[in-house]
């Protein structure tokens, strides 16, 4: 018994969101949608931040990755 | 037979009317290697999201249609060897499209909506964004508008970017507190690194 049990040290979103609302759908020609999954530097949140289930996620990289390809997301985002 | 379809980035400075050649050459293409389009869609000028040729905006246009995957390699061959197009992606909508059936919904569709026996070229974006204006004047003036509109919305954008980015941030602070204060879970101790990492970056 040396750790009590505590709780999750920080918030996440336990619901994913494509499953919550199924009008919302991820789309490599919606980057506006697509951007609420990436960090401010271009990088890809995980699952275990963003709550996206495993299915989701899965479309959501290849989505992201192809947006990033078309130029409609940036693979990177340069330091100020 | 598959449903495809291809997003070509064009150079910027390209006229209308090399545009309106350029859509209807790669038509005849999908055409003549036996494709079914569907719908060509111009997005306009669009600001990307890093340099591609040092142009920092592009054209945008769609195509959808139905082929056979010898048609897309033939395609992407011609699209490599053209000068004004500077990207493009191709992806498989649907493994397995009935052409015949596809045409027939088209064609029902086609007949709700308005007698139109050409497929839309270029005016089909415009006309979705600006229904009204589309509908009650003849198609060029207000494609004209719209189009010239578009890159004015770019700045738009632009703050609709920070937004989201400003609102991940917050997570991502917080799992470096997690790190800081419970170190032995293990979730939150991989992730330190590269969150503490992204936090002084920020």
């Amino acid at each position: 018994m040396s750790k009590p049990p505590r709780r999750r040290p920080f918030p996440r979103s336990k619901v994913c969101r494509f499953c919550a609302d199924s009008a919302l759908r991820m789309d490599y020609k919606e980057p506006n949608i697509l951007k609420a999954f990436i960090t401010e530097r271009g990088k890809i949140i995980p699952r275990r931040i963003s709550g996206n289930c495993a299915k989701h996620q899965r479309q959501l990289t290849t989505a992201i990755k192809r947006a990033r390809n078309i130029a409609l997301l940036p693979f990177t985002v340069p330091k100020r | 037979m598959r449903r495809y379809e291809s997003v070509v980035i064009l150079h910027p400075d390209m006229p209308d009317e090399d545009i309106r050649s350029f859509t209807e050459r790669y038509s005849n293409v999908i055409k003549s290697n036996g494709g079914e389009i569907i719908k060509i869609e111009d997005w306009g000028f669009k600001r990307l999201a890093y340099l591609v040729r040092k142009k920092d905006r592009g054209r945008y246009i769609l195509f959808d249609y139905v082929g056979l995957p010898a048609l897309i390699a033939e395609l992407e061959r011609q699209l490599k060897i053209t000068e004004e197009v500077m990207k493009f992606i191709s992806v498989k909508l649907d493994e397995d499209v009935d052409l015949e059936a596809f045409k027939a919904a088209a064609e029902e569709k086609r007949a709700a909506a308005k007698p139109e026996p050409v497929p839309v070229v270029q005016v089909e974006p415009e006309a979705a964004s600006a229904e009204e204006t589309a509908h009650v004047e003849p198609e060029a003036a207000p494609a004209e508008e719209t189009a010239h509109v578009e890159p004015e919305a770019a700045p738009a954008e632009e703050t609709a970017q920070m937004e989201p980015a400003a609102e991940q941030e917050a997570p991502e602070s917080e799992a470096i507190e997690a790190t800081a204060t419970e170190p032995e879970i293990e979730e939150p101790a991989s992730a330190g690194p590269e969150a503490v990492e992204e936090g002084e970056k920020a």
